[in-house]
């Protein structure tokens, strides 16, 4: 089978370079058949991609333990849940699964457009092979997931061997999250090559500027939607398996994952400047490579070894590669840009600074800040190895120092965006839309200080949580009216048809509610406290309103690791809350790591965090680390509201459907006005 | 009825209780707090008062060691100096802000000022742009010099509509 699989890559690297070159001379010649033959390249390429996918991880359900890569990440009593994650927790097998990821796109783009735009899917085709064929330059001749164990024999030849067992996946990775979470991610990073590939191909073709967006616009939602799902499931994982009380700590991975979300991000906001008002096309262009780069960059980062950090793969002689594909890349990207830039000619024009488009234009600035900084701030230490003798670290506080006010700042716009109109916003206007918002923030920062958060930071970020969901409340409530004086639903039934027929729009509303969310939770760890104490059986100690009482301790043997268990008992005065289950888990294989596992009683004002932080050295008595984290439950809570919305954005509008159906319908005209509720709130507002 | 001197000794046996308490409640703290100006030396990349993951080699020694600086009394200075001396300036949990760590501090404000002087300058500009531009100023410029017509744009347009499909 790993002969098998390695043939299917190299076969798979063949058809690419062939839908590459023979792309090119598509383009060049316009023949039908060359164009339809490189096209099916394009799809067996993937289609091998996923055979040689599928081997590797054939090899690891048979525990075929001759193979390098099943013996480093795997072993015989590794659950079958975790031998499907064992695919992505080494360097050769996680490249793979980048590279049979980016095929679910490419063959998805490939199939999808295959009767359709013509003249602009061939440059597609040759921008995506170009991705793949350096994926599987990797995968083929780098780092090659199909190695055969081997050993000079006694007259110097080199001998397969094969090991009884294998060392076993990292504990850290033997987490339910950890099989969705790096999914997840991988597919947001890959997810941006075709919005990248939209793009450069309409710039290469000539296309004016607007169509690429039209085309993109759903595989760059779907992309971000990944991409934030994998790095919320990252902030989980980090929370529940590191044991160090936090989701956070601006690791140079975690950083890396971040950079092409915020990109992204401003991405999704400046395209509607361009689809509105004809703007911004260069800019939107630069931020769809930029964000492609970002991505490429990210994976260079966790992989090379050129940032150290917890999450990295091991360090690996990958990181020429991604250099030079990167400034191969960004060399196109300006060649392109250079000779077909007239294109992209822009109807820029400003009626007001008070505008929607203005609100953008700082939007996409902070976005962009914030982008930089932490970029920066993630290279400063290799930078400092260049100009001066030592390094110096960049850690979690200069994050929080810098990020802090730029995420406020952009919290602030998300709430100012929606209440100026496009073009120019009327200083009546202003007053309306913005006094109750306003009245909901200072509303918002006493209930907080009432309720206790009386940190400046926490309460200057919970009042602009609340000024920024009023504004939404405002949106839907406004335009819920419309429809029900019109339609005599219900103002929850109206809301609900308001948000099916502009889907992008509410969508957009949605998602914003829950970053609300998400920065309600982040306002909360400002008041975390924790408490470390050796304990004695029927010992209990102090956590804010909580005692917790460790009753006992016990050893649970599961089939691929011992866990070491304390069992504590959480109160309330004298209520009884539950029973937590902290662990530490000594894993079989790969030299007996360890692992914790965190045992956490969650509400939605705040999580008791329990660790079994070991045993005391001279005393021989288990150490609990509990710590009390308010607000925490609200970030997960956000995370689901802004995948919801994003869903809701990419559904279609339910008013089309309906223009359709107009043809049978004759009523449909009439009904159309009533429609938009935005034209009759704001005229131009959207 | 407790006499003045009784009470006298009984509150001189509470304030000598409670002091030893309280100054060492206050060392945890300076412990904690000069901590996270800190990183852990194992490379796990987390604030020295916050790694506690399993397996760490490095966190209880430094913190025992930060202990003791702290209940000698030595300064945040001093405890500074002697953890750069040990383990070199990776130590930091921030870049210090002297000398060139500093740059790390500045560049995201440079970043700032010059992105939103750009895009005050771009809202500017674009406020002074005529509502309808003419055809023949609005014509962009091609590498080549030659000016593309509306008409060309037009063209184009309608080419990548016709060309293509949502």
């Amino acid at each position: 089978m790993d002969v098998f699989g390695s043939f299917t890559l190299l076969l798979a690297f063949v058809c690419a370079v062939y839908a590459f070159v023979g792309g090119i001379a598509a383009i060049i010649t316009r023949h039908p058949l060359l164009v339809k033959s490189t096209r099916q390249a394009g799809i067996a390429t993937c289609v091998l991609i996923f055979i040689g996918t599928f081997s590797l991880e054939y090899l690891l359900f048979s525990d075929n333990f001759s193979q390098a890569y099943v013996v480093s990440h795997s072993n015989r009593d590794l659950s079958t849940f975790y031998k499907i994650a064992a695919l992505w927790s080494g360097q050769e097998g996680s490249l793979l699964f980048w590279s049979f990821l980016l095929a679910v796109y490419v063959i998805s783009v490939l199939i999808a457009y295959r009767h359709k735009n013509g003249e602009l899917m061939p440059y597609v085709g040759v921008i995506l092979a170009g991705v793949q064929i350096f994926f599987l330059t990797l995968n083929n001749f780098v780092e090659s997931p199909f190695r055969t164990l081997a050993a000079v024999n006694a007259s110097g030849a080199l001998e397969p061997f094969v090991r009884m067992d294998g060392n076993g996946l990292n504990p850290l990775l033997q987490y339910p999250e950890m099989v969705i979470h790096p999914p997840n991610l991988y597919a947001g990073y890959t997810g941006f090559t075709i919005p990248f590939a939209f793009a450069l191909a309409a710039l290469l073709a000539r296309y004016p500027g607007e169509k690429w967006i039209h085309l993109t616009r759903k595989w760059t939602m779907i992309a971000w939607c990944f991409q934030s799902i994998g790095i919320l499931l990252g902030a989980h994982w980090a929370y529940a398996v590191l044991g160090w009380g936090g989701y956070w700590g601006w690791d140079p991975v975690e950083n890396a994952s971040l950079l092409p979300w915020l990109t992204g991000t401003a991405f999704l906001h400046s395209v509607m400047m361009q689809e509105k008002r004809g703007m911004m096309k260069v800019w939107n262009v630069w931020l769809v490579f930029c964000t492609f780069l970002l991505c490429i960059m990210g994976t260079f980062l966790t992989r090379s070894g050129v940032v150290s950090s917890v999450h990295a793969f091991a360090n690996s002689q990958i990181g020429p590669w991604f250099v030079s594909f990167m400034l191969l890349t960004l060399v196109v990207c300006f060649v392109a840009y250079v000779k077909n830039h007239d294109y992209l000619k822009s109807e820029n024009q400003l009626d007001s600074m008070i505008s929607r488009e203005s609100s953008f234009l700082f939007n996409n600035l902070l976005f962009l800040v914030a982008c930089i900084a932490v970029l920066s701030g993630t290279l400063f230490p290799v930078f400092t190895e260049w100009f001066t003798p030592s390094r110096i670290s960049v850690g979690a506080p200069f994050f929080n120092k810098i990020m802090i006010p730029i995420g406020l700042a952009i919290l602030f716009l998300t709430g100012v965006g929606p209440l100026l109109a496009w073009r120019k916003t009327s200083t009546d206007s202003l007053k309306r839309n913005f006094t109750w918002p306003l009245v909901a923030g200072a509303l918002s920062a006493v209930l907080a200080y009432v309720l206790e958060y009386r940190n400046a930071v926490s309460l200057v970020c919970l009042s602009l949580c609340g000024f920024v969901f009023w504004t939404i409340v405002m949106e839907f409530y406004r335009g819920a009216k419309v429809i029900a004086a019109r339609s005599g639903m219900s103002l929850m039934m109206s809301a609900h048809e308001l948000a099916m027929r502009n889907t992008r729009r509410y969508g957009g509303y949605v998602v914003h509610f829950g970053m609300v969310l998400i920065f309600i939770g982040l306002a909360g760890s400002a008041f975390n406290t924790d408490v470390q104490k050796t304990m004695n059986l029927g010992e209990s100690m102090k956590l804010g309103p909580y005692t917790l009482v460790l009753q006992s301790a016990d050893t649970k043997p599961e089939k691929n690791y011992t866990a070491e268990r304390m069992i504590v008992e959480v109160m309330k005065g004298n209520k009884q809350l539950m029973m937590l289950y902290p662990e530490k888990r000594a894993f079989q294989g790969r030299d007996q790591q360890n692992g914790t596992m965190v045992a956490i009683y969650s509400t939605l004002r705040e999580d008791v965090y329990v660790v079994f932080a070991g045993m005391d050295p001279e005393t021989n008595l288990p150490v609990i680390h509990a710590f009390l984290n308010p607000l925490v439950k609200w970030i997960w809570l956000g995370g689901v509201w802004v995948v919801m919305g994003t869903l809701l954005a990419l559904m279609p509008n339910r008013r089309a459907a309906l223009v359709i159906a107009g043809a049978t319908q004759p009523a449909a005209s009439a009904v159309a006005p009533a429609l938009n509720p935005s034209v009759t709130l704001r005229d131009g507002h959207d | 009825m407790i006499k003045p001197r009784n009470l006298f000794a009984l509150a001189l046996v509470v304030v000598l209780g409670v002091l030893p308490l309280i100054a060492q409640q206050q060392q945890a703290d300076r412990v904690k707090a000069i901590g996270g100006k800190f990183l852990c030396m194992c490379g796990c990349g987390q604030i020295l008062t916050q790694c506690n993951h399993v397996g760490c080699t490095m966190s209880a020694g430094m913190l025992k060691e930060l202990g003791q600086w702290v209940n000698r009394g030595d300064s945040e200075a001093t405890i500074t100096q002697a953890f750069v001396q040990e383990f070199g300036t990776t130590v930091y949990a921030e870049p210090p802000k002297t000398g060139f760590s500093l740059i790390a501090w500045a560049m995201p404000v440079i970043y700032f000022v010059v992105g939103a002087v750009l895009v005050l300058f771009v809202i500017s500009k674009w406020r002074k742009r005529p509502q309808a531009a003419g055809v023949d100023a609005a014509a962009p410029v091609t590498a080549s010099g030659v000016k593309i017509s509306q008409e060309a744009m037009e063209r184009g347009r309608a080419k990548a509509a016709r060309e293509t499909e949502d």
